[in-house]
Order: C-alpha cells, then structure tokens, then sequence
C-alpha cells in the first residue's frame, strides 16, 4: 500500500440485485476502511439483508463489482472468502443438538483441511473466543437450550473463531431486551477495538447506531440514501425521510421519536 | 477414551450377533456335521454379510440424508427413493436385463436417483426444502412407486415373484458374487460420507451459515446424495426395500454420541450391522421353518418409531 492510501478492506462499486423486475437494491457504491465500525439502517424491506448478502457472494449480483482487499469476491474460493469475512446471521436455527462448543469450533472450518481433525491451536482460538464473548461457562450446554441472548454471544464468538478481519451482523440484537442490547453492542465494540475487526452491522435501533457506530449507511427502497459520520447522518430531517417520523435528538446517544 | 470403550463392546455385540446369526436358525447345524459346514458356509455366511453391509450402508445412508435435508426425519425410504429403486429393478427384470452386469444394480440407482430430484424439485420453497412437504413428497412418491409395481407385476405374472422380493426386502438370496459388489459401494459410499462429515455439520445449521463458513454447500450435497443414493441403489438391487433402518439407527446413537457426523458415522456402520443382524436373524426363526421378508420386521419396528418421532417433532418442526 502506498504512503497516504487509505486502507479499504471492502468496497461495492455499483451494485444492483432485481429478482425478475423487481429491484431489490440498486446502484449502491460504498467502501469500508479497516477498523472501522459500520452500521446498517432502514425500514423492512429496503434492501439491508439483501445487501448484506450481496457483498458476501452468498446471491449473484444483477451488475456491479465487490472486491474485498482489492480482489473482486467472485474471484475467491468459498473456502478463502470465509477467512475474510465472517457472518453473524440474523436467523439461527437449531433442529440438531450441538453443544455450543461444537457450534463455535465450526468457525475454524476455513482453516481445516478434509478430515484433519481440530487441533491444538483451533482449540486455544475456540477457547479465547468463548473467553472474550463471555459464553466458556455454556461450552457443553446444547444450542437448543439456550436463551436469544446466549446464542447470539455464541454466533459472535463463532464468527471471532474464523479470524477474518471483516464481521458483519444481520440484527443481531433485534429479538433481544435492551439489557442484552447493549451487552452485544459492547462486546462488538470491544472486538472492534481489540481484535481490530472492521464490523459491520444491521440495526433497527437508531439509539444503539448513534452510540456505537461510527459511520453509517441509510438504505431505503433499495438505494443507498445516506453514508458517512453517524453523528452528521442521524438528525431530525434525514430520520423523517428515512421512516417517515417525528423525531428529537436528545443528546449524542439518545433518540426520541415522537410518532 | 470414552470413544474407544463403544467401539469395543459394539464389535463384541456384532461379533455375537454374527456367532448368532451362523449357528441359530431353522435347522440344527450343532453337530458340525458335512451337511452343517454346508448350510453355514453358503448359506447364512453371505447372509450374515450381507446385512452386516446393507445395514452399515442404510444407516449412513439415513445419517447423510438427514444432514443433507436438514431434517431428523429423513431417510431413503421415507422420501421414497427406495421405492423408486425398486421400481428400477423391476422393470430391469422384466426388461431382461437381470442377465447384464450391473442391469438390476444400474436401473435401481437411476430410478432412485430420479426420485431424489423428483422429491427436491416438489419440495423447495427458494433455496429451501419445505420439512413437512419433504415428507409428504415422499410418501406420495411412496404410494405411486407402490401402483406402478403391482401394475408391473400383474402384467408380468412370470416375473411376480421376483418383484414380491423387491418390495418387501430379503437377503435369502444373497450369493458371493452379488456381496462383493454390494461391499465396494457402500465401503466407497461410507467413505465419501466420513470425508465431508465436517461440512454435513456445518450443513446442519443451514445453507447460508455454512457457505459463511467457507463450505461449497451446492457441491456437497450433490457428492453426498450421489453416492449415498448409488449405495441405496445397489442395497435396493440386492437385497429389496428394507425401510427405517436409516431412520432408527442415527436417532439412537445421536443420544448416544450427539449431532457430530463425524461421530454419527462410525456409531451408525455399528448401529446399522447390529439391527440388520438382529432383523435378519428374527425373519428367519420367528416363524421356522418359513421365512419373514426381512423388510417386514424392520417397518414392524420402524413404523411406531416413526409415529413417535413425528409427534415428539411436530412441535419442533412447525413452529
């Protein structure tokens, strides 16, 4: 990397998706620099989870270009990609019962060979994950068994097991009371600042993305409305306009909205 | 350590079961006699072998199913797949082409084959496949597989017999020759399964989850469900339907050992040979000195347990 250069690890260069003649997201550009922390907003059905997976080659863009570390994705194996980015999805379901141990050790598949059985060091790196996200007391629960809150510290923690320098999470923290909000919003702060991990977040709640964020890119209708500073995007007018509602900053981590 | 004290009292288990299964049946082969040595050698003996095989390969068989439509209640006769390699080798009989090399064998795994994509095709809802449509698609295969049989056998008296065979399941006619065959696919069949058991799990928490994981999932799933059907295929071509073998045995060593394939896999070869053992040797002496298809014993055992499994899940399954 030259002198000056900033460090881009993702970046989307005209991106669309249409399903028959629908459009689902349409010309979105963007570009995520390493380190920072990236959140996501807009109403349902504006295109976030789509362009989630669409910057992660997991559906086949209509046009438009991602490259992550300035290769195009399509250009990685599944295998590679995976060691790039990791994914916390908003879904997860279980009808098999792996212990959360399990469940975590799978973040380390990138890195296994066909039938090379977990070793030494995959054990270490599962271990600090579940250390860091605060779940190596649930190690040997089942994954059925445990609360929304549980679960999603144990999708983190498989997410930090892949060791990719890019996490990104589809609301993470929607189906969770704000108690547990804010514990997530934390860790991946606190992932974001130690381990250095760009993030790169869905949120619903405006409150949580002014607090933690630092930047930010607003969707709606499948067009990319707003990206830069958090603090300068989320204000009464551009809220109005995103979601059509009355709303008072407070102050710089809370959010009033009136209708 | 634990690991190795299972492997070790499940050989014995299927050790005894194959003493049991030599020496047990509906004449007395006790007085070790020329007659005796006989009956043992060419008789049971590729019996014996050929349910330790079929059993093996139905069980991770249903394993492998399980994983692959991300539902406990998968399994290649429930979905159909058996019936429709049954269907394949009737009509290779009738065709003639049981005097072919592989004629019976080879028209088993395309029909079974057919009837996975078939099942597929009815059951996905996007990149999905619909649980209770799964299973409903495999019934209604089930019961048209059942009509064109006996349509086939009416028509095809001479052959009626053969096909009888075919629907309810044996190993009376098992020859060396026909072992050998049967014991490369599934030996290849359970390889293949065991090498990609790690992407299997990671398959078990969905579609996008693994692909995020680094896992080639469309790939892995076409590897797996062509050799495990070609393994159902061949299983079907020798020796007839046996259902739910695939179905009890990874549920029971899953609370034995848990979700993890590369665990399920080893259990269920033990599993597998220890039922179809237990099956085999029931059809021969319940009712001595006639015989019970050996299907017939294991859908007798199956069939509650099915029941059971689909009451305990409806919950689950239909949230």
């Amino acid at each position: 990397m030259k002198m000056g250069e900033i460090d881009l690890i993702l970046e989307a260069k005209n991106i669309s998706y249409f399903v028959r003649e629908k459009r689902i997201i349409e010309n979105i550009s963007f570009s995520l620099q390493r380190g920072g922390f990236y959140c996501v907003i807009g109403t349902n059905g504006s295109g976030k989870t789509t362009l989630l997976k669409s910057i992660t080659n997991h559906i086949e863009l209509s046009s438009g270009v991602v490259k992550i570390n300035g290769k195009p994705i399509k250009k990685y194996y599944q295998k590679q990609l995976a060691k790039e980015v990791s994914i916390v999805w908003q879904h997860n379901e279980f009808l098999f019962d792996f212990s959360a141990f399990q469940v975590v050790m799978m973040g380390r598949m990138p890195y296994q060979k066909l039938l090379q059985a977990d070793s030494q060091n995959d054990l270490e790196i599962v271990k600090q994950s579940m250390e860091k996200t605060n779940t190596w007391h649930l190690r040997n629960r089942s994954i059925k068994q445990l609360s929304g809150g549980e679960l999603q510290r144990i999708m983190i923690a498989r997410a930090l097991t892949q060791e990719s320098p890019l996490m990104l999470l589809d609301e993470p923290v929607s189906s969770l009371d704000i108690r547990h909000q804010f514990d997530i919003m934390e860790l991946l702060k606190k992932i974001n600042k130690e381990n250095k991990t760009t993030i790169f977040i869905i949120l619903h709640n405006l409150s949580l993305a002014l607090k933690y964020s630092d930047d930010i890119l607003t969707l709606k209708d499948g067009h990319l409305m707003h990206f830069g500073k958090t603090r300068d995007i989320i204000n009464k007018e551009n809220i109005q306009e995103l979601f059509n509602v009355e709303a008072e900053i407070i102050d710089k981590d809370n959010i009033i909205i009136n209708k | 350590m634990k690991d190795i004290l299972w492997y070790i009292i499940l050989s014995l288990i299927v050790a005894g079961l194959i003493v049991l299964g030599l020496f047990w049946g509906s004449v007395d082969v006790s007085s070790l006699d020329e007659n005796s040595i006989y009956i043992i050698k060419n008789i049971r003996l590729p019996r014996v072998l050929m349910s330790l095989l079929c059993g093996a390969g139905l069980a991770v068989c249903g394993s492998a199913y399980q994983a692959i439509f991300q539902n406990p209640l998968s399994d290649p006769y429930i979905l159909g797949v058996s019936s429709g390699a049954s269907l394949g080798a009737a009509i290779a009989i009738i065709l003639g082409l049981d005097i072919i090399f592989f004629g019976i064998g080879g028209f088993a795994f395309l029909f079974a084959l057919a009837t996975v994509w078939i099942i597929i095709k009815i059951a996905s809802v996007g990149n999905r496949l619909h649980t209770t449509t799964l299973l409903l698609a495999g019934i209604s295969i089930n019961f048209l597989m059942a009509a064109l049989i006996a349509i086939l056998m009416v028509l095809s008296s001479e052959n009626m017999e053969k096909i009888i065979f075919w629907t309810m399941g044996s190993m009376s006619a098992t020859k060396f020759s026909d072992i050998w065959i049967v014991f490369l696919f599934v030996l290849i069949g359970i390889i293949i399964i065991r090498i990609y058991a790690r992407e299997l799990n990671a398959i078990l928490t969905g579609n996008e989850s693994a692909k995020s994981l680094g896992v080639n999932v469309e790939k892995t799933k076409k590897i797996i469900l062509l050799f495990s059907t070609l393994m159902i295929g061949i299983i079907v071509a020798n020796c007839g339907v046996i259902g739910f073998v695939g179905l009890i045995v990874p549920h029971i060593v899953r609370i034995i050992v848990g979700s993890d394939n590369r665990k399920i896999i080893p259990f269920s070869i033990f599993g597998g040979m220890i039922f179809m053992l237990l099956a085999d040797i029931l059809a021969r002496v319940l009712i001595a000195p006639s015989e019970l298809p050996v299907g017939s014993i294991t859908a007798l055992i199956g069939s509650p347990f099915f029941i059971y499994l689909l009451y305990n899940a409806k919950k689950q399954l239909n949230p």
